[in-house]
């Protein structure tokens, strides 16, 4: 449905803007084409009524033929005959309405038929405005759309950052430290504040280096090493031309989070996640691979993660932003490619 | 009393060491093994007849409900575990108490006093398949089926099993033309696995719909499910109206 039926308020503002136009017909008419007022009001009125109708119409069509990726040569040819479709189904209505009245107004209708042409490439020209008019209102709303998913994902992501099982279980180990070796806890403490404060720190930002986001996941993989112990081991290729590569913030730490939760945890022997960047021509590639059992449960909420990276990616780089899944026997890959940008980080 | 004796499953080391600690001064407790996952706390279980088992959810392999399908005797449970909503619920009803990792020595020592209580009363103690399945988030259907083979645990997974059938106390579970026992009621496994798959056919018969290749008229009430593998399986009536109802045929 047209959004501006869809509230009283609306639809009234909208029958407002009509009466301006109304009343600049009815004194065209009156002075131009030597009508009484009463003609005039009789041949403007179903005018104006039948375009403020006909023209909530293109709704439809510039829905379904979006600007920016249909052939202007489609996109024009629909628009002229919607338009000259449009115009005759006005101008029918006023010639109806007109021999109506030829009881009241005799002649009405035949002495209007010379004014007929003039009014027909006025429907066209208003029809073809609230064309464009829809198309601005399209843009405005799906700008505001990617707007509020952009905004969506970042809260998604910063949710998901603070997982209650990793919070608990590294509380647990920091209690369990506490009398084996006070210091390790002490460590753990510190590794645990930087991660939760790092990551408030940058979720608020829009860009962050690569360097940074690589900084923090390392911080949550060092949390998380306490806990698993030996089961727990990473190795690392990191170009450092990748550093200044800027990247939306906490878009690695959940592709780590996910090796652990779905790779390592569920291994008795645990295994090594390797994590390697490098760039290639104008972009960057970020690979994380990890053993997993391939005859683990699987957990009800696996794949959250790598969606809202998925849809992060999406927002910020559109289709130069990648993400592929690989498995191969019992290893994960999941790999990223996107854009190198420069100087976005703020 | 004589002493307590109790198993320690946890897959992290540390979870294990902060318990051992938190039982020292307990006396009459002794931790007679110590298991860094499920394959091996089953074992200790049935092996070692410890009357006592703190149990993590969360661990490869094996998790802490399986655990409890495959241990066959009776055992006073605490379960330790980060967080886990449903299983709490369950907890309250048949487990002897859960931990909320972290926790307190006081609250430890609360959760050994219960289990020392129910031990010491001879209070039966919920059978674990009843557990498991009070234990298991609702709308969540096991993925696979676990069942112990000597001294081997096999795991089925759900979409590999065929067929069920009731023998007796058993279900003898059919897959890949191999069959396991495991002692347990049809309605308990029945009730367990999706039943968008499984159907129950017949009084004795579980059988999972995507392994049928056609169904023969048998008797004048009753039909065979005929499978890959020519394995015929007897629908009754009842049976036939559910399959029908699933499956969406006349």
């Amino acid at each position: 449905m047209h959004p501006i039926l869809l509230s009283r308020r609306s639809l009234f503002f909208y029958l407002v803007v009509w009466i301006p136009l109304a009343e600049t017909a009815i004194v065209m008419l009156s002075l131009a084409g030597h009508f009484s007022s009463k003609e005039s009001v009789a041949l403007s009125l179903p005018l104006t009524l039948g375009l403020a109708v006909i023209c909530l119409s293109p709704f439809y069509m510039c829905r379904a033929m979006p600007f920016d990726r249909t052939p202007i040569w489609r996109l024009l040819g629909t628009t002229l005959l919607a338009a000259m479709a449009a115009s005759g189904l006005v101008l029918a209505t006023v010639n109806l309405t007109a021999s109506e009245f030829d009881r009241v107004l005799p002649g009405l209708a035949r002495r209007a038929a010379p004014v007929m042409p003039l009014m027909a490439l006025v429907c066209v020209l208003i029809y073809l405005l609230s064309v464009g008019l829809h198309y601005a209102g399209l843009a405005i709303e799906s700008s505001r759309r990617a707007e509020l998913l952009a905004r969506d994902a970042e809260l998604k992501a910063l949710k998901a950052q603070i997982n209650p099982h990793f919070l608990f279980n590294s509380l647990n180990s920091i209690s369990a430290l506490t009398s084996i070796d006070p210091a390790r806890a002490r460590e753990m403490c510190i590794h645990l504040s930087d991660f939760l404060r790092t990551s408030l720190r940058l979720g608020e930002r829009l860009s962050i280096p690569f360097a940074a986001d690589l900084e923090l996941a390392r911080t949550y993989l060092s949390v998380e090493k306490v806990r698993f112990g030996s089961r727990l081991r990473v190795s690392e290729e990191i170009d450092p031309a990748c550093a200044d590569c800027d990247i939306p913030p906490l878009l690695l730490q959940p592709l780590v989070e996910n090796s652990i939760k779905h790779g390592i945890a569920n291994l008795v022997e645990g295994g090594e996640i390797r994590m390697s960047a490098h760039r290639n021509g104008k972009g960057m590639q970020f690979v994380i691979d990890n053993p997993f059992d391939p005859e683990a449960k699987e957990n009800p909420d696996s794949g959250i993660g790598l969606k809202n990276v998925r849809d992060r990616l999406a927002t910020r780089f559109g289709a130069a932003g990648k993400i592929e899944i690989s498995v191969e026997q019992s290893q994960f890959r999941v790999t990223l490619s996107l854009p190198c940008e420069h100087g976005r980080s703020i | 009393m004589g002493a307590i004796r109790a198993v320690i499953v946890d897959d992290e080391e540390l979870a294990r060491h902060l318990l051992r600690e938190y039982l020292r001064p307990e006396q009459d407790i002794e931790i007679v093994a110590e298991c860094g996952n499920g394959f091996e706390g089953v074992r200790a279980a049935n092996e070692l007849s410890p009357n006592l088992m703190f149990l993590d959810v969360q661990m490869p392999k094996l998790d802490g409900l399986e655990v409890l399908d495959l241990i066959d005797r009776e055992i006073a449970v605490i379960f330790v575990t980060a967080y886990d909503q449903y299983a709490m619920k369950a907890f309250d009803a048949a487990a002897v108490d859960y931990l909320l990792k972290p926790f307190s020595q006081d609250r430890f020592r609360a959760a050994l006093d219960r289990a020392r209580r129910r031990l010491a009363e001879k209070q039966k103690m919920p059978d674990p398949v009843e557990l498991k399945a009070a234990a298991s988030p609702p709308g969540q259907y096991a993925q696979r089926v676990v069942v112990k083979d000597g001294a081997r645990i096999h795991i089925i997974p759900a979409e590999k099993l065929e067929y069920a059938e009731a023998q007796d106390d058993y279900v003898a579970l059919h897959s890949e033309k191999k069959s396991w026992l495991k002692q347990l009621s049809m309605t308990n496994l029945e009730s367990t696995l999706d039943p968008a798959r499984f159907v129950r056919v017949h009084r004795s018969y579980l059988l999972n719909v995507d392994k049928i290749v056609k169904i023969e008229p048998y008797t004048k009430d009753t039909r065979l499910a005929v499978l890959m593998d020519g394995t015929q399986i007897p629908i009754s009536r009842a049976g036939y109206t559910r399959l029908k109802e699933l499956m969406d045929i006349d």
